[in-house]
């Protein structure tokens, strides 16, 4: 068996099905960082990401002869791994997360916006590699709670295209856009506030 | 149309799916309020800006750790798989050896036995096969093509009636 031919999601399974001990390393080496990265991005903790991810393998193990290949295999996975995580938030207290509501635009009666709307969008450019500003962004984000959150990291930080989300989530393709702006429409406001926040200090 | 319709309506005018009437209504906002236009540029900033967002790293201690589970846990998986197979290979086997002996010491069911004659006769696969055991000849051992046949036959029956007396 060549590494190349693993490449190929359905030999890979295929091989995964015989016990290959090869296929079983290709698999971990292709999938464990997204696995992780995904769960840690719902679950916000390394051991729960951890057991997690030991979750998603061991149901990739058991669903091998399941996967007929008519979604590609890292959606499959990244499936496997959103349910796994959100079982384990299941048996949790719900964690602390900030109301997405108190961050909506605010219009007045007759529908314009009540306060002027600044651009820093330059501004922001010019701080594009500051590592501040990564982290920043990484904590509004863990602000959200996992029902934006999911599809904001799966559509907007993964790339994935709005039909991928809706099929690894089991949503409608609208309830994906429709999370997906208002995860948005948070994070702009949050933003907005910090780099108010950096003029005025 | 206002700021507020626009900002509802921002998603699909981003990525294109707008119906165009509807396009030219938000163009011709947009050119008249500095707020929607910040609003705007703003809001497509954040999405270009988050997708610079990282997964988080697994750390190097976890990688391992996990790597050993993974690697474990795929060969206990395979192991019982194997045991399963072999278990069911060899109640495959059994249960034709017991038709053909049964077959050959005339301890077939009626209805069984007709069937059986026929496929002896008819049947490309095993019927040569079958026509010496008549002769009260015990095979050394059954060829799989056959095995598989067999059991292939043997699952076909109806259930409700015993194939062979024990």
């Amino acid at each position: 068996m060549s590494a190349e031919r693993l490449l190929d999601d359905n030999v890979l399974l295929e091989e995964l099905r015989k016990g290959s001990p090869e296929a079983v390393e290709t698999l971990f080496d292709r999938f464990h960082g997204k696995i992780f990265g995904l769960a840690m991005s719902i679950l916000k903790n390394e051991s729960d990401a951890e057991e997690a991810a030991q979750d998603v393998f061991l149901t990739v193990f058991q669903k091998a002869h399941t996967f007929k290949g008519n979604s590609a295999l890292y959606s499959w996975i990244y499936r496997i791994c959103v349910n796994a995580c959100l079982m384990r938030l299941r048996g949790k207290r719900r964690q602390e997360t900030v109301s997405i509501e108190e961050f909506m635009p605010v219009f007045t009666e007759d529908g314009m916006h009540t306060n002027r709307v600044e651009d820093w969008s330059k501004e922001v450019e010019r701080k594009m590699l500051d590592k501040e500003l990564g982290k920043v962004i990484k904590k509004f984000t863990d602000e959200l709670s996992e029902k934006y959150r999911v599809v904001f990291v799966l559509s907007d930080v993964e790339g994935m295209s709005n039909e991928e989300t809706a099929q690894i989530l089991g949503l409608t393709v609208p309830a994906v856009k429709s999370r997906l702006h208002r995860a948005r429409l948070f994070l702009r406001e949050q933003l907005s506030r910090y780099l108010q926040e950096g003029k005025t200090a | 149309m206002n700021c507020k319709e626009l900002v509802y309506l921002l998603g699909e005018y981003l990525d294109g799916s707008m119906e165009e009437h509807l396009r030219k209504d938000l163009d011709s906002h947009i050119a008249m309020c500095d707020s929607c236009t910040n609003f705007l540029n703003t809001y497509d900033k954040t999405r270009v800006i988050c997708r610079q967002v990282q997964l988080s790293e697994i750390p190097e201690e976890f990688r391992e750790r996990l790597r050993s589970f993974v690697v474990a846990k795929a060969k206990e998986h395979h192991q019982g798989i194997e045991k399963y197979r072999r278990m069911a290979a060899e109640e495959q086997r059994r249960q034709v050896e017991e038709l053909l002996r049964a077959f050959r010491e005339g301890r077939l069911s009626s209805s069984l036995s007709l069937l059986f004659d026929t496929h002896r006769d008819r049947c490309e696969t095993c019927g040569e096969f079958l026509r010496a055991q008549n002769g009260g000849v015990v095979p050394e051992t059954i060829p799989p093509n056959i095995e598989e046949h067999l059991a292939e036959f043997l699952e076909a029956i109806p259930a409700g009636e015993e194939p062979f007396r024990t």
